[in-house]
């Protein structure tokens, strides 16, 4: 208070014209929305490893269908039926042909006169097939059951949540009644009916999910959408007189991510196990063709003879489940604007 | 809010009223008769034997008399068990699914929230990784796989618990823990997911600042905001379960509508397939109901249409 | 930390759970004392022996009611409640004494009214008894069944309380066989009017007059127990006290509470047989059914001889039940059931064997095939294998696809698996091309498989006709009826035309393996009819 500081105009210095427009210049390179993900995503080593591991199966999967296809599928040799593992050089039992019978190692491919070359790396199913084989082939169906679902997730689930949510009131009881319906019809129902105007198999399957799995979606978005619609920065948007669409896609959707991407991950199992309890109660796919559910349901039935028939496909689809969700995780993290620190 | 809840209960009459009128007609469309031996069977008896279940009435006449049926509990009589009513059909066979179920939820959510919350509390360190992969794990393991494992390992191998059957709560536990993996793994992706975005937020900063401790923060501020995702989900996933799951009814030789509802399927009987969708039906519409009013208790922001406009 | 004593808390909670639950779990264990623990892999739908269509109902009326005859091992016939019976010379006309000693669990006696009551409800249209085809040949039933005839015109008769008499049509030469099978057990007027609509439903709405009585059954449940009935005429013989039944619809478990002594049998996937073919508690039970190919015969394509041969010559049966089966099944030999019946000491399958009927001969097949499609001027086929959706028959049709692709050039296969009733369906209704039938015979007379195949039966899916095969079936009714020798030549005969012109190709027998513990003794099973019997089981 006592001692003022006296100001004189002499104080100041003006800067130079230049440095002044520097300042205000935003010192990162401009990224757009995109980029700004893909490069947080790259932080993320977990999720890079199961990109990789996630393109990898889809290559191989998807790039055996010149190989594995209906003729090769449906050759069975029943002289091989039932085989272990067996892989050349590798002297580890339970991967050298060697089955654990009541207690002890013996080597199934002598018991069953195979010829010496012969090398099955994953073994065998009943009819003699290569599980390898299958196991890939079923990787391919149960990947096309998952991108089918996650398809209707995406598109149907998220558009039908993101609208009735934001119209609220009337349109909204009508379209949450509809929800209501369509997820009281048992799916079952809808297959077995599907049997009698299709044939068994991916037709029908592919029906029934696009008829009842985005409801789920539909339902948590909606739940976000109404709690988001009163955000300040939604407020903000809709005073500003900016359309309801561009507002759905530019701060809905981005907010809405962490919630898609999380109940994305959790739609692909729920539709490789609906393929799977199809089979379990015989009507899923048809012979030749196989999935990761029907293996695994076989192998579920000789488990205490030969485990080797439900672990490897169950490893596969751990494998696959994992770097799916390690994959939303990071993808989750990088599309978020919360997240965005 | 009395006018709301007046408003969705006659939402919800309405919406089981849609939903016996589809799965009545779709029921129509399915092939074949109830009865299995219908070759060796006399035109006469096969006659008769419509007009007993009556079978031979023009469609809507059969709709209509469902439906009055039903309006005084009356489900009709199954095909498969000679004589028996459809509605005891499924009181005697509810209660261990049900029973089952709401064990498996509790298990599953209880579990899950704590470990949820443990991750989001340690996110980004191993802790929260661990979580994540056994969470992951849970869900993707089918759980006839993870049935087929515990009481293989568990049950004859350790002789911890019975292999199958059903009786008292030891019997439960396996099938618990089979049907509860889902639930678990997926109650606690949610809270973690959830209670991350809120972590971040500014008034939890305030509540740090404040000095409130870590778990303070997590049960008073973090765990309520969180839950709201969570329980669009548990509902339907509840009344899910607690109609039964036909895998796990079938593998743990459980007495339970789950198992008898996908033979009622396969073998044509209408009466108890029509029975066992109702009441999913009731129980879904009902739960909801239920949720929503739940929404507008735990989160304020959300105001309960209906008693708006 | 507060961390820890949050983990600790859950860690409590769940580990006190699992001990209490494994304390709970060691109070419960099975006694040995001539107590039977049965696997059973479907529930009981009925006890009502009118409305019985299954053989759980079946099997469960075998051992707690009883008819005229009980069928003791391969099928012979045993006392029942008859202890007299007089034929005419004619063959027409049965006699029966009827015991006085027995009664219903009720108090009440067995007379030879609840015979004719129990008869006339059954053959009655508007009971509804699936089963009530059975009657036909007796004095009236096709009649009754039509709604032509009241059913008091059924030819059976009391003559007081405990005289049966029965009036045939035509001769039955297995007549006394059908005794011995539930729908010919007598019912109790009192309890089924007593009981009205609830008849049947449950263990305590019915009366029981066999070695066992139901209890513990609530209609809907998934287990329930035979108890030695106190009441049964011969009940110093009936050596167990009990049988308790499990229902376990996945085998895995099933031989999971084996293997753990809760169990004293248990029923065998494929696999878990051929994994257990050298134990010693292994028990594979024929049964009396064959699975055979129908071919379309609506379709010029099946109308061809050769190709439908063809396809039957590619089928390496041998290596379908031995490797894909592997539960003790047999090639069949034709469609009668190898161990049916016998005439003179021979086994009726063997008798009417044809040589290639079920062979494998790929080079052969090959060549009719060549000439099958030649003749129908085409240079491959399509067509689609219909079967059910039962562990087996999911197994066959893959096998059947690759063995027919695989052999027979421009073959071009699909297989369609559908539920049980929807295959039914399609069968009925002609909609398949090849389908996978089986058939079980009901009593123990090839006349059970042999008349499936005549022109107009309803379970003719195929529509195969051959008039010389009508004309032998019906001679064997008819004119040969008396004469068992010509009846049987008839009846063989049939058979090879049928296999001869493949107008259906038999794949295998089924069996059923179990294992039972080698200290259950004296169980009866047969494989036509109602499947086992407990009357003389006992452990040791």
């Amino acid at each position: 208070m006592e001692e003022k500081i006296k100001l004189s105009p002499e104080s100041f210095e003006a800067l130079p014209k230049a440095a002044e427009l520097d300042n205000e210049k935003i010192a990162a390179p401009s990224l757009t929305f995109v980029q700004d993900a893909w490069r947080r995503l790259k932080m993320n080593k977990g999720a890079l490893i199961s990109l990789f591991v996630i393109i990898l199966m889809m290559v191989v999967a998807f790039g055996s269908t010149p190989f594995i296809n209906h003729d090769s599928l449906v050759k069975s040799a029943p002289q091989y039926a039932n085989l272990p593992a067996k892989i050349p050089g590798v002297p580890i039992n339970g991967l050298n042909g060697k089955l654990k019978v009541s207690g002890e190692w013996v080597d199934e491919y002598k018991q069953n006169n195979v010829p010496n070359n012969k090398y099955f790396v994953l073994g065998t199913d009943y009819l003699g097939h290569s599980l390898a084989q299958r196991i890939i082939y079923g990787t391919k169906i149960s990947l096309i059951v998952a991108l089918v679902a996650t398809f209707f997730d995406l598109t149907l689930g998220v558009a039908y949540g993101i609208i009735s949510g934001w119209r609220g009131g009337r349109v909204d009881n009508v379209m949450q009644r509809i929800i209501e319906v369509i997820s009281s019809v048992p799916s079952l129902v809808i297959v077995v009916l599907m049997l009698i105007v299709l044939k068994p198999g991916m037709t029908s399957i592919i029906a029934a999910i696009a008829i009842s799995s985005w409801t789920t979606m539909a339902r948590m978005i909606r739940a976000e959408t109404l709690q988001l619609k009163s955000q300040e920065y939604v407020l903000a948007a809709r005073t500003l007189g900016e359309s309801p669409w561009k507002i759905a896609w530019k701060h809905l959707v981005p907010n809405l991510s962490s919630i898609i991407i999380i109940q994305t991950m959790y739609t692909i199992p729920t539709a490789i196990f609906f393929e799977a309890f199809l089979s379990f109660i015989g009507i899923g796919i048809s012979a030749p063709q196989t999935s990761l559910g029907v293996l695994l349901n076989d192998g579920q039935k000789n488990f205490q003879f030969l485990p080797y028939q439900m672990w490897y496909p169950a490893i596969v689809l751990c494998v696959l489940m994992i770097a799916f969700n390690l994959l939303g995780d990071g993808l989750r993290d990088a599309f978020d604007p919360k997240t965005r620190r | 809010m009395r006018k709301y809840l007046l408003k969705r209960v006659f939402y919800m009459i309405l919406t089981l009223f849609l939903v016996a009128t589809i799965t009545f007609f779709l029921m129509k469309l399915m092939p074949g008769t109830p009865y299995s031996n219908q070759q060796k069977m006399t035109a006469q008896q096969i006659q008769i034997m419509n007009e007993q279940y009556g079978l031979n009435k023009p469609m809507w006449m059969q709709y209509l008399i469902y439906l009055g049926g039903m309006l005084h509990g009356d489900l009709g009589v199954s095909f498969q068990f000679s004589n028996q009513p459809v509605s005891y059909l499924i009181a005697s066979r509810i209660g261990a699914s049900a029973q089952l179920g709401i064990q498996a939820m509790i298990f599953g959510v209880v579990l899950g929230i704590i470990i949820g919350s443990i991750a989001a509390v340690h996110r980004n360190t191993w802790i929260d990784t661990l979580c994540t992969v056994l969470s992951i794990i849970g869900k993707s393991v089918p759980n006839f796989v993870l049935a087929v494992l515990l009481q293989f390992y568990i049950a004859l191998k350790l002789g911890w618990f019975p292999i199958a059957d059903w009786g008292n709560f030891s019997y439960t536990v396996l099938p618990t823990i089979a049907l509860g993996v889902g639930p678990l793994a997926e109650t606690a992706r949610f809270i973690r997911t959830g209670m991350v975005d809120v972590l971040n937020s500014d008034y939890i900063e305030l509540a740090k600042a404040k000095g409130l401790s870590r778990y303070g923060i997590v049960y008073h501020h973090a765990l309520r905001n969180s839950l709201i995702p969570l329980v669009t989900l548990i509902g339907p996933y509840t009344v899910a379960l607690m109609t039964g799951s036909m895998v796990i009814e079938n593998i743990f030789s459980i007495p339970g509508i789950g198992e008898q509802f996908v033979k009622s399927i396969l073998t044509n009987d209408y009466p108890t397939i029509m029975g066992v969708t109702m009441l999913f039906s009731a129980g879904l519409v009902a739960i909801i109901l239920i949720t929503d009013i739940i929404y507008g208790m735990i989160d304020p922001r959300i105001r309960l249409s209906g008693s708006g406009d | 930390m507060k961390l820890n004593k949050f983990a600790k808390l859950g860690a409590v909670a769940v580990l006190s759970a699992v001990f209490l639950a494994a304390c709970g779990s060691k109070s419960t264990s099975s006694s040995t004392k001539q107590v039977l623990n049965w696997d059973e892999n479907a529930e009981l739908p009925t006890i009502d022996l009118s409305k019985a269509t299954d053989r759980v109902s079946f099997d469960t009326l075998n051992n707690t009611n009883e008819g005229l005859y009980r069928l003791g091992k391969d099928s012979k016939i045993e006392p029942g409640i008859a202890t007299k019976t007089t034929v005419s010379s004619d063959g027409l006309k049965y006699t029966f004494t009827l015991r006085k000693n027995a009664k219903w669990s009720n108090g009440d006696k067995v007379t030879a009214k609840d015979f004719v009551y129990s008869w006339q409800r059954t053959v009655k249209p508007s009971t509804g008894s699936q089963y009530a085809y059975l009657f036909s040949g007796i004095q009236n039933a096709d009649d009754i069944m039509d709604g032509k005839k009241s059913p008091s015109t059924l030819g059976i008769k009391a003559e007081g309380n405990y005289k049966l008499v029965v009036t045939l049509d035509k001769k039955l030469p297995y007549f006394k066989l059908l005794m011995g099978f539930p729908s010919f057990y007598p019912q109790s007027q009192k309890a089924v009017e007593k009981y009205g609509s609830k008849y049947g439903t449950a263990s305590k709405y019915m009366v029981y007059n066999g070695p066992y009585e139901l209890t513990k059954w609530t209609g809907t449940n998934l287990s329930w127990t035979l108890k030695k009935n106190n009441d049964y005429w011969d009940k110093k013989n009936v050596k167990l006290s009990a049988i308790n039944y499990k229902v376990n619809k996945s085998n895995t478990t099933a031989y999971n509470l084996y293997q753990s002594g809760k169990l004293d049998m248990t029923y065998l996937n494929a696999e878990q047989a051929k994994q257990m073919s050298n134990s010693k508690e292994l028990v594979t039970r024929r049964g009396a059914s064959t699975f055979y190919l129908e071919y379309n015969q609506t379709k010029k394509e099946f109308q061809n001889k050769k190709i439908r041969q063809a396809i039957s010559l590619v089928i390496d049966r041998k290596q379908y039940v031995n490797k894909v089966l592997g539960d003790g099944s047999t090639v069949a030999k034709g469609l009668v059931a190898s161990g049916l019946s016998k005439h003179n000491g021979k086994d009726f399958a063997d008798e009417a064997v044809v040589k290639d009927a079920t062979a494998t001969d790929t080079a052969k097949a090959k060549k009719l095939w060549n000439e099958g499609l030649k003749e129908l001027g085409v240079k491959e086929l399509s067509f689609s294998i219909l079967s059910d959706d039962t562990d087996s028959g999911n197994k066959t049709t893959p096998f059947l696809q690759s063995q027919i692709e695989e052999s027979l050039p421009g073959a071009k296969v699909s297989v369609t698996n559908v539920p049980f009733k929807t295959r039914l369906d399609r069968s009925e209704k002609g909609n398949f091309d090849v389908v996978v039938s089986a058939w079980g015979a009901d009593f123990a007379d090839p006349i059970s498989f042999l008349d499936l195949f005549t022109s107009d039966n309803s379970y003719n899916n195929g529509n195969w006709k051959n008039t010389e095969y009508d004309k032998l079936i019906e001679a064997s009714k008819t004119t040969d009826s008396g004469n068992t020798t010509k009846r049987w030549n008839d009846l063989v005969q049939a058979e090879k035309i049928l296999m001869q012109d493949q107008g259906i190709s038999p794949i295998y027998q089924q069996a059923q393996a179990t294992l039972v513990k080698s200290k259950v003794k004296g169980v009866i099973y047969n494989s036509s009819g109602a499947n086992y019997n407990f009357k003389d089981a006992y452990i040791k």
